[in-house]
């Protein structure tokens, strides 16, 4: 019996292999598994090469897994086309199409060839049982069904709601197809039997990916304007907004350009407005000039940068992680800006909140750093349950304080100065990118320069010390540590599960709050810290750099990084900290 | 006439930078008289700039003002408007914010159709930084950065913001400041995106054939040519002329407004409004649940 | 194009013209205020204390005429405002420049006091009212024995133009 199961599926776009992704996640969730699929295409719009990956479990999936379960291809050029995506074992059950023939010479070196290789005559089934060939992987999950124990129920749900609505003739014809693959399977037990644990019993779940979720968290935390533009793997953000923020009474512009997008953003927070706009990599770096004037001006704007593959275009349709300098650092002059990352799904609500939250409190741009894996991944989610979390106004003047001659960029001891907007009487100011003194007025003085710098450094001051945005797991005292953040902290949680139960003297930090960097809790977490990883993709290692440049980080801790697009694998992470854990005394 | 709301009550302390002389001290007077006429109050006002020394204007008002960065004033006044479309959304910048840097999103803010009022503090040059070319100097100007004369052609103002189908476009200057005053306050009334190209002369870096001087020996008002206003291809015809006839007035003047963004904006939400309320705290009701 | 908007000289009261009269005294004033800030501002003190003496000088005509209207009409509320009035006396803005030296400003408030005398004597045909032709005549009569005045310091003022722009700074880009 199996309590985990990786699927990967490829073929060309015409296939419906994501559908059929789609579907067996869902059954998959009816059931009662955690599941995450994720999606990876050729670079055509439509047709070609096309493949996901489903991984479902009777315990919460933390990332989409390594090494694939089942393999199933419905030609070998497509297949062999997404590379390390798909990788293959020798204990990967490997289905193909029959008429595709045996897998090539090459398809994998000899240590990683699978032994069981499974021919179906998928196209012939399809058409005997529904009538046509394009049924294929209705009969794929079908015999998925028959050979591991997955949800029939549930796999006949997910066909009603594919084919219901698009004639009676083809529903029928694809539960025959569904039959089908069930009885090829059952005459064709596999060599290496395995059937999954059915969950004891289904809670309900959604089904959702990290832009749907930072959407609705986004609604949830009373963000009112949404100003953006269309960049890969962002838009399904703007796209959600722009069909529900307007019943909510807010606005969504898809702007010209970038910039324009996070201009009218920062209109409506100085309107008094919550506001947000998202994008990637090349949006980020147009928008800079104007996240500056936001710092300067001291409004409140939540940013989303979906971290594709970098620099300049990249590779838009792959994660990666190197968004972070840039989420720092830029914009020119002296900007102090937080920045979050979510590192699932579920996460991403939490850190939308969060984002929103520390952008009203203390009037600042924040970042939300998430990334294409996680935007465009669909996860099963448990219920969230919104009461426990508290949503943050930006302070504003009081009918006294207007009274009084109001200071919208007054003195206060904790830096943050109460905001009015445009329609509150009395709080009249002149909001500027041009260093200015209490009152707005521009100056050119150094003495008056220092002090606002030193105000606005000072507002973010209490970030130091929010050690409930670190997840730590493990003994204090573990001498080996393992630190990740992002999508790749799915990664990092599964391989530190498995070291510790390797016995390895180790202990976990998943960060969420990124920057400014929190020294107090980085210094204690190293505190006696001999050796480590920081595990994250990016060519630079960002993050590693980012805690060099504030932290001293023990020299054994090193840096294990790489580029997008070829994400860290639990057994590769696991083999490192075993190395890395011979070196302590 | 409301007392309360004088040309003064529009007049923030702050000293201008502008060099005496500068024909933006006419347009800011004029701009005060403007708003009192309208009778809207300062704090109902948001006066969005880009940068640049006409960009410096908010500041001299008591309105709620934002200087905001080179080139971007539309597209954060839009958003202004639209997150709270009751105010009275002003933008004003120089040839050089509004029609090199900016020169992006003009076609897009008057197609949207925002209701605001857009100012360009038009001088043919940078005066901020110094005297270089701007996009509207002519041919063969010779400036800092165009020593040997400019190889460039102007862009028309003008006739750019009509081509692209704006329903309000004039043309003022300082020379004439009971025409800009009203022609600012007729903008302000317009609904919808209102255009007024403002000649208003730098004494430092500009030609001396660009002063209010010759401007008042130049200056033809459209009304006298016997213009109607709500001839648009009259209007182009009109603006061809910039740089060689400074035309003052009103080139067009759309008979009927469409509605404007803001308040289409505003219908649909009360439409999608109707119906069962949502709260955003049950949002995630929508995802699909097994 | 005239200075004076929104106003009917047949039917002027001899009230409203001397809120009008009031008004333009108010106006030179400010303008002059505005100015001597300006030239503040700009680093040409001699001429910024010029204009604040100008401004004095408006002022007190001002109340001249103001302690008239009050003495003949008491405080009944003005039908006239600021809103008529476009720089009938006061010099326009782009008279004024940075470094400018006593004989560019005298020649400013020569140039208004002119500007001035003209309105008052275009306007005096239109004007019917003996008491309001009165009116106006003296004020246009004491435009000229201002501009007598500002001729009067022209002439002690050195032939040679001003040279103080000459040493001063070139223009700082920002």
């Amino acid at each position: 019996m199996i309590e985990d199961l990786v699927v990967g599926l490829a073929g060309s776009g015409g296939d419906g292999v994501v559908s059929a992704g789609e579907s067996l996640l869902a059954a998959a969730s009816a059931q009662g598994f955690h599941a995450l699929m994720t999606k990876s295409f050729g670079s055509q719009i439509r047709g070609g090469e096309s493949s996901c990956r489903v991984r479902l479990s009777t315990r919460k999936v933390l990332n989409p897994g390594g090494v694939l379960d089942v393999a199933v291809a419905l030609n070998w050029e497509d297949f062999r086309r997404f590379g390390a995506e798909l990788p293959v074992g020798p204990e990967t059950v490997l289905i193909h199409e029959a008429k595709a023939g045996p897998p090539p010479a090459d398809f994998a070196p000899a240590d990683r060839m699978p032994r069981e290789v499974i021919g179906v005559p998928l196209a012939e089934l399809a058409k005997a049982s529904a009538g046509t060939d394009r049924a294929k992987m209705t009969v794929v999950l079908g015999a998925l069904a028959g050979w591991f124990g997955l949800p029939r129920d549930g796999l006949d749900r997910g066909l009603q709601k594919k084919f219901a609505q698009k004639g009676e003739g083809l529903l029928e014809a694809n539960r025959k197809a569904l039959a089908r693959g069930v009885a090829f399977a059952v005459e064709h037990p596999l060599i290496s039997p395995r059937t999954l644990t059915l969950p004891i019993r289904a809670s309900p779940k959604m089904i959702c990916d990290g832009n749907e979720m930072c959407a609705s968290a986004a609604i949830f935390s009373g963000c009112e304007f949404f100003g953006g533009y269309p960049i890969t793997p962002s838009t399904e953000v703007m796209q959600i907004l722009a069909r529900e923020l307007p019943r909510y009474g807010g606005v969504v512009l898809q702007a010209e350009d970038e910039i324009s997008g996070v201009g009218a953003a920062v209109g409506a927070s100085f309107a008094g407005k919550k506001s947000m706009t998202a994008t990637s990599g090349p949006g980020m770096s147009l928008k800079t000039e104007v996240l500056g004037l936001a710092s300067l001006a001291e409004l409140p704007l939540v940013l989303l940068d979906v971290q594709r593959g970098g620099p300049s275009t990249g590779i838009p349709t792959k994660p990666e992680q190197s968004d972070l300098f840039a989420a720092a650092f830029s914009a020119h002059g002296d900007v102090l800006r937080p920045v979050l990352a979510p590192t699932s799904v579920e996460d991403t609500f939490r850190v939308t909140v969060e984002a929103f939250n520390l952008a009203e409190r203390y009037q600042t741009p924040v970042m939300i750093l998430s990334d294409q894996e996680i935007a465009q991944r669909k996860e099963t989610v448990d219920p969230i349950d919104v009461s426990r979390f508290e949503l943050v106004e930006r302070i504003r003047p009081t009918p006294e304080q207007l009274a009084a001659g109001y200071q919208r960029f007054s003195a206060t001891p904790s830096g943050v100065s109460p905001i009015s907007h445009p329609g509150m009487e009395g709080g009249n100011y002149l909001a500027a990118g041009i260093e200015h003194d209490v009152r707005g007025a521009p100056t050119a003085s150094g003495a008056v320069h220092a002090a606002m710098n030193e105000k606005r450094f000072r507002k973010l001051a209490p970030l130091q010390e929010r050690a409930d945005l670190f997840e730590i797991q493990g003994a204090a005292n573990a001498p080996l540590v393992l630190v990740s953040w992002g999508s790749s902290a799915g990664v990092a949680r599964e391989a530190f599960a498995l070291a510790r139960a390797r016995r390895l003297p180790v202990k976990l930090l998943v960060p969420t709050l990124l920057y400014p960097v929190a020294e107090p809790v980085f210094r204690t977490f190293f505190a006696g810290v001999q050796a480590g990883l920081v595990l994250e993709l990016s060519h630079q290692g960002q993050l590693y750099r980012l805690l060099r440049m504030f932290v001293d980080v023990p020299r054994g801790v090193t840096s294990f990084a790489r580029s997008g697009a070829q994400p860290f694998r639990v057994d590769e992470v696991v083999q490192r900290l075993a190395q890395a854990a011979e070196t302590l005394r | 006439m409301n007392t309360l709301l004088a040309p003064n009550d529009y007049k923030s302390p702050l000293k201008p930078i502008w060099c005496p002389g500068c024909g933006d001290y006419g347009v800011v007077q004029a701009l005060y008289r403007a708003l009192s006429a309208v009778g809207r109050p300062p704090h109902e006002i948001a006066f969005i700039s880009g940068i640049g020394c006409s960009s410096r204007i908010p500041g001299y008002t008591t309105a709620y003002g934002f200087n905001t960065v080179h080139g971007r004033a539309l597209p954060i006044a839009q958003g202004v408007k639209l997150a709270r479309p009751e105010l009275l959304v002003i933008v004003a910048g120089g040839d050089g914010d509004g029609f090199s840097i900016g020169g992006g999103h003009v076609p897009h803010a008057i197609r949207r159709n925002v209701d605001l009022t857009y100012l360009v503090m038009d001088n043919q040059v940078y005066g901020l930084t110094k005297g270089q070319l701007s996009p509207t100097s002519p041919r063969g100007l010779k400036t800092v950065t165009s020593p040997m004369g400019s190889l460039e052609q102007p862009i028309n103002p003008l006739l750019t913001v009509l081509a692209y189908g704006a329903g309000f476009v004039a043309q003022a200057t300082p020379a004439d400041m009971p025409g800009m005053t009203a022609l600012i306050e007729e903008a302000i009334r317009y609904p919808g995106f209102s255009f007024v190209n403002i000649q208003s002369p730098c004494i430092t870096f500009g030609e001396e054939e660009q002063q209010l001087k010759a401007h008042k020996a130049r200056m033809k008002p459209l009304a006298s040519l016997g213009h109607d206003p709500a001839n648009q291809l009259a209007a182009l015809d009109l603006a061809r002329a910039y740089g060689t006839e400074l035309y003052t007035g009103v080139f067009f003047r759309n008979p009927s407004p469409p509605p404007t963004y803001d308040v289409l904006v505003r219908e649909r939400q009360v439409e999608l409004q109707r119906g069962e309320p949502r709260p955003r705290s049950r949002v995630l009701d929508n995802f699909p649940r097994s | 194009m005239t200075p004076v908007t929104g106003i009917d000289f047949e039917r002027l009261s001899l009230r409203d013209a001397l809120d009008l009269a009031v008004l333009i005294e108010e106006e030179a004033r400010d303008r002059y205020l505005e100015f001597a800030e300006q030239l503040a501002t700009h680093d040409t003190p001699e001429v910024a204390d010029f204009f604040s003496r100008m401004a004095r000088i408006e002022e007190r005509h001002r109340t001249e005429l103001l302690d008239r209207r009050r003495t003949l009409f008491g405080v009944t509320p003005s039908a006239v405002d600021r809103r008529n009035l476009f720089d009938v006396e006061a010099p326009e803005y782009e008279a004024a420049r940075a470094f400018m030296g006593i004989r560019q400003a005298l020649e400013t408030v020569l140039a208004a006091e002119v500007k001035a005398h003209a309105f008052f004597s275009e306007a005096l045909p239109r004007v019917k009212d003996p008491e309001l032709r009165a009116l106006f005549q003296e004020l246009r009569d004491e435009e000229v024995h201002h501009q007598a005045l500002v001729k009067a310091e022209l002439a002690r003022c050195p032939e040679k133009p001003d040279e103080s722009e000459a040493y001063a700074d070139d223009p700082v880009a920002q």
